[in-house]
């Protein structure tokens, strides 16, 4: 049964969409008191036979993502379609939520975006509906979270970083990023250095 | 309008438009242009507030505009080469492959799962790693994959199954054609596993072909230069049992990356 979940795992994180416990009972454990373990030893087996983290994400409604656990290497990384594309625009996004805060307003993003020729309203050559991608795609993988700011007309919304983006980056890693885009040291922005450090 | 502007801690422009307000003001007789001042106080308040917010902000100064000037600059466009190039895209466009660029660097920054597809084994969804524990542990996948299969040969999608059948009768019928035109010579195995211009799809050749070789519909022989050759068997009969069970022989080819180079 361990083996039968492991497959049904790393079959639904194709779509990067976390997976609910709910699912994993209806479809291959039953529920009643087994099933943490079974999804514990599970987790084990993902770790130790394909260096896959398995993580809730969210302990209320028990949703789940996998990660990779293994250490980076160095060679060329085989990613189908658009998805390096995509991971460039995220973490430009993310770096500047980060960089500005932890928390922006939708206002803020877009006109930084469109000083890299992004344009909500406009058709991207590479990414297309580029609002859909960063709204819904984004959103919907947990890369990012956006929550509408109450008692504003018209609506506006502030932009964090989700709990997938918590768990494959980190603030040191974007800070880095920063830090090499801009040809400094990451300890020129001293209080990111520090809360990345922390 | 132009609240980014506004808030930027170095502007003035708040305090400037409200010195304007101001004046505007001494001029006003009517009432709806006294609300209009109201509601431009409501605003010059908020921004007022988040500017104020800005400043116990823990952060320190991130200038945005600088980062994607930098931004775009690593993506590769340069500014100084534009005016010598009369090739060169006019100001203000990316070259075609800009975000390819960024497209290389970003991957590095996230621990993400590879996604695991039946097909692809793990040659495409996983980047080529030296360490000996992590190879084992990818021999080791493929085999639990396989064992844990039949259990879930009911739910798994079938297209994935269809697929792989549908290539590995392809393949046979691209052996078959050529030794119809050519009946003696058998292919260099070589040749025809490899594609110069992939690696993942040399690793899905070998995979279709393996399946042609486990079920007897081709045969690997060595010619006189010990160099593997492949070729299809003729069809027989069902009183060919002996000779199938007679002549399989394990082979463990490995194929890394820098030796397909």
């Amino acid at each position: 049964q361990v083996s039968e979940l492991v497959q049904f795992l790393l079959v639904k994180d194709q779509k990067k969409i976390p997976i609910k416990r709910i699912d994993m009972q209806k479809n291959v454990i039953g529920p009643g008191p087994a099933c943490s373990e079974i999804i514990n030893r599970a987790g084990r087996t993902l770790q130790e036979v394909f260096g896959l983290q398995l993580v809730e994400i969210d302990h209320k409604r028990h949703t789940y993502i996998l990660i990779n656990n293994l250490p980076r290497a160095e060679g060329e990384y085989l990613y189908r379609g658009k998805e390096k594309e995509k991971m460039g625009l995220l973490l430009i996004i993310l770096s500047f939520i980060f960089m500005k805060g932890n928390s922006v307003k939708d206002g803020a993003l877009w006109e930084f975006l469109n000083l890299l020729h992004v344009y909500p309203g406009k058709q991207h050559r590479v990414f297309g509906d580029v609002r859909k991608l960063v709204t819904e795609e984004f959103t919907r993988l947990k890369y990012l979270e956006i929550t509408p700011i109450p008692l504003t007309d018209p609506p506006e919304f502030k932009y964090q970083w989700g709990p997938r983006a918590e768990n494959e980056t980190s603030k040191r890693d974007v800070l880095n990023f920063v830090a090499k885009i801009q040809g400094k040291d990451p300890t020129f922005w001293a209080s990111q250095y520090s809360e990345a450090s922390a | 309008e132009n609240r980014e502007a506004m808030l930027n801690s170095k502007s003035n422009r708040l305090t400037e438009a409200l010195e304007e307000a101001n004046k505007l003001f001494d001029g006003v007789c009517r009432a709806r242009e006294a609300a209009l001042d109201a509601q431009f106080l409501v605003i010059a308040s908020n921004i007022g507030k988040e500017k104020a917010n800005e400043l116990h902000s823990e952060m320190s100064a991130f200038d945005s505009t600088a980062f994607a000037e930098d931004l775009l600059t690593f993506m590769g466009i340069n500014r100084t080469e534009e005016s010598d190039d009369p090739e060169d895209v006019p100001s203000g466009f990316l070259r075609s492959d800009a975000w390819q660029t960024m497209g290389e660097e970003a991957p590095k920054y996230f621990r993400r799962a590879p996604t695991f597809h039946y097909m692809m084994g793990s040659s495409k969804s996983e980047p080529p790693v030296p360490k000996q524990r992590i190879e084992r542990q990818r021999k080791a996948s493929r085999g639990k994959a396989e064992r844990a299969m039949p259990a879930q040969l009911k739910k798994m999608e079938e297209s994935h199954q269809e697929t792989t059948e549908k290539e590995v009768e392809r393949i046979l019928r691209i052996l078959q054609t050529h030794f119809e035109n050519d009946p003696n010579t058998p292919i260099s195995f070589f040749d025809f596993v490899i594609d110069p211009n992939s690696f993942a799809h040399t690793a899905e050749n070998l995979f279709h072909v393996s399946f042609l070789l486990r079920d007897g519909l081709a045969k690997i022989k060595l010619d006189e230069d010990k160099l593997p050759v492949i070729e299809p068997t003729k069809p027989s009969g069902r009183g060919e049992e002996d000779s199938r069970a007679g002549e399989r022989n394990q082979v463990v080819i490995s194929l890394d990356e820098r030796e397909w180079k």
